[in-house]
């Protein structure tokens, strides 16, 4: 087997795939940044530096797919929550089809 | 903002030199942008360091640090981002320059406005250059086929420059439209 070959194709389907798999947990509900990153932990068994998530919640919201509000704590320390907008609900909606697809497409091929 | 207190100097230090970097790495960007990225990451080492098995305070925030990553790596993407947004609205040629300098990396269409930027600059050198040297800048052709548009120091007998007082129109209108292209594609790649 080539190691570096399916380590390279990994880290290309964890780029590809991270943002679906955050748009999927922010569809049950809000979380903040910390939270988002322990839940993505507990589902998969992506290793992300946990400070790469930013930049992409970043995108998503520049593009119109999260929005974000800080929350004032107790502590002093406010936290910033994320949760999808109407745009990416249907966006989440439209990936969820294409990933259906491709994945009975790829289930029937390995048969 | 309120920054984490520590009850051990040596943890307090690892924070501050933390801080530091995060603050290096986008001093670039305008001050709420700096706030936004310095309380968020600064929420994320705080949930971090609560939600931990008890360990020594400098372990939890060394853990919490590791975790999050190099802020030189992890921000750079997101300071990037930020910093083509500030050019967009703006247009500050010195914003412009930083933010092809943190994406120069992401790709071809960067590196074609940089070019086109960079001609920009040489043709306002030009119209600078036929102000004082008119002699030795222009269109000039030799032996009947195009050879040089710019400055040229030692001229060969032959050449003649054919623009003359046109010369600075022409360029004028070279850099409004290289501008006008360089907008659009820069428009074009944030929308990316």
């Amino acid at each position: 087997m080539n190691i570096e070959f399916v380590q390279n194709w990994f880290s290309q389907v964890k780029k590809g795939t991270l943002s679906y798999i955050i748009l999927i947990i922010l569809d049950e509900k809000e979380y903040y940044g910390y939270e988002l990153v322990q839940e993505i932990k507990i589902h998969t068994t992506l290793e992300v530096a946990e400070g790469t998530l930013y930049p992409l919640l970043n995108r998503l919201k520049t593009d119109g797919i999260v929005e974000s509000k800080w929350i004032e704590q107790e502590s002093g320390i406010p936290r910033k929550y994320y949760t999808l907008t109407t745009e990416g609900r249907e966006t989440l909606q439209e990936m969820k089809k294409i990933w259906s697809t491709l994945e009975t497409a790829i289930n029937k091929l390995q048969k | 903002m309120k920054k984490l207190n520590f009850t051990t100097p040596t943890a307090q230090k690892i924070y501050d030199d933390y801080f530091n970097r995060v603050t290096r790495c986008t001093r670039t960007l305008p001050l709420n942008d700096q706030l936004e990225i310095m309380m968020e990451v600064n929420s994320h080492i705080y949930e971090a360091t609560q939600n931990t098995t008890p360990q020594t305070e400098v372990e939890v925030l060394v853990n919490a640090l590791q975790n999050f990553g190099a802020p030189e790596e992890v921000l750079q993407p997101l300071v990037a981002d930020k910093k083509v947004k500030q050019a967009t609205r703006t247009f500050n040629p010195r914003h412009i320059i930083q933010a092809l300098y943190l994406n120069i990396s992401n790709g071809i269409g960067f590196v074609l406005v940089a070019i086109l930027y960079l001609s920009i600059t040489a043709f306002g050198i030009l119209i600078i250059a036929k102000l004082i040297y008119p002699n030795h800048t222009g269109l000039f052709i030799g032996n009947g086929h195009l050879f040089a548009f710019g400055f040229i120091s030692d001229l060969p007998n032959n050449a003649a420059e054919l623009l003359g007082n046109w010369f600075i129109p022409v360029v004028a209108i070279l850099i409004v439209i290289f501008y006008f292209l360089n907008t659009l594609l820069f428009r074009l790649l944030k929308r990316k």
